[in-house]
């Protein structure tokens, strides 16, 4: 499994849902396979996305979908310990783990001897899962989405390089930040 | 010390307090607690700060307060329930604002994203602590230069500015922020 194919298989499961996306190739990944106004493409801030996600389903109290990497969470863990301090947050937050700082040159990460999945279960995730093909991917996913009531951490273990990768996200990003906020209020049928 | 000026609350209701400092001071936390709050500004996080602590002992005792270990993780879980229509409250040291340039720089404010920012004011008089002096001078240029409005809080105006704050942030959607000096709230060295 590569970026590309974990991305596609996500993109598959959450139609309708609220999907963040952290910086680096994955939002433009995201972007290039169906740009939905349900996207959050989180262009900087690195390290932020799962926070971003959770203030989105503690507001919205709908499932929300972080897809993180390993550099993103290696940055800034401290977002973990946020999300599991809330039993009822409905946060899936799926980590892409490919070893390395994709965008920035492939460097490898300094995380040989850490343990994200034991993060996650330290600091209260509910549910600690882990896939490593696009099928196990879809199968964890479709689990964690039709009960979602607790913070379930999704280790994604990337083996394979990705052959090209998509241009950055197009477009104001203001612009965009209101089309994602018009889309949690449309769908969350709730007036601002 | 600060004296409490007629205009500056709006507990008009309650039983006229002695005007002893620390009621004074005590008010002051009180009536920004309250308007927060009765202004529509909600959900609220934070992280601990001593000038701080009287308004955040208040709205955590309200229930209104969540706690984030980490400043700019604070403004990522705001940007999450701002964009969900909210209206959400960032309070935190200043120190937490250096913490927080990035997700300010990278997140709020190329993506206009809005939330009031309540940061309180250490290394400004008197507040003399040589660790703290850096960012009480970088802190009101930095907000200017991110081009975030900021006002720093005055006991005799906190019911304007905390009007002002409202316009920005819950009827303009922008970001503002809410400056805090030492002695609002009592704070001693």
């Amino acid at each position: 499994m590569n970026k590309t194919s974990a991305i596609l298989e996500i993109v598959e499961e959450t139609a309708g849902r609220p999907v963040v996306f952290t910086t680096g190739y994955s939002c433009r990944i995201a972007q290039d396979i169906a740009d939905r106004p349900g996207h959050f493409y989180m262009t900087g801030s690195m390290g932020l996305a799962a926070s971003v996600g959770t203030g989105i389903a503690m507001a919205t109290r709908r499932p929300t979908v972080v897809v993180d990497g390993d550099g993103s969470l290696l940055m800034n863990p401290a977002g973990l310990i946020t999300a599991g301090a809330m039993p009822d947050l409905g946060l899936v937050h799926v980590v892409l783990d490919d070893g390395s700082y994709a965008s920035t040159g492939g460097q490898a990460a300094p995380s040989a001897r850490t343990d994200l999945a034991a993060w996650a279960r330290a600091s209260g995730y509910a549910q600690v899962l882990r896939a490593d093909d696009p099928d196990a991917l879809g199968a964890v996913l479709r689990e964690a989405l039709a009960d979602c009531s607790s913070p379930v951490f999704v280790h994604c273990v990337l083996t394979d390089q990705d052959t090209a990768v998509p241009p950055r996200i197009r477009g104001d990003l203001g612009d965009h930040q209101r089309r994602f906020s018009d889309e949690l209020q449309a769908t969350m049928g709730i007036p601002a | 010390m600060i004296t409490r000026p007629p205009t500056a609350t709006s507990f008009t209701s309650r039983e006229e307090p002695v005007m002893t400092p620390a009621l004074c001071l005590d008010d002051a936390a009180a009536t920004l607690a309250t308007s927060l709050t009765e202004m529509g500004f909600s959900p609220t996080f934070g992280t601990p700060c001593g000038i701080l602590a009287p308004l955040y002992e208040r709205l955590e005792n309200g229930s209104a307060l969540q706690t984030v270990s980490r400043e700019d993780n604070a403004v990522g879980i705001a940007a999450g329930a701002a964009m969900a229509g909210r209206s959400p409250v960032v309070m935190m040291q200043n120190s937490g604002l250096g913490q927080s340039v990035n997700a300010l720089a990278s997140l709020v404010v190329p993506y206009e994203i809005p939330m009031l920012l309540i940061v309180s004011l250490r290394g400004i008089q008197p507040d003399t602590t040589q660790e703290n002096l850096a960012m009480g001078r970088l802190t009101e240029p930095l907000l200017s230069d991110l081009g975030i409005p900021a006002e720093r809080l005055d006991a005799e105006r906190l019911t304007t500015q905390l009007e002002w704050a409202r316009e920005i942030v819950c009827v303009q959607r922008k970001t503002a922020a809410l400056l805090v000096p030492p002695t609002l709230f009592g704070w001693q060295a």
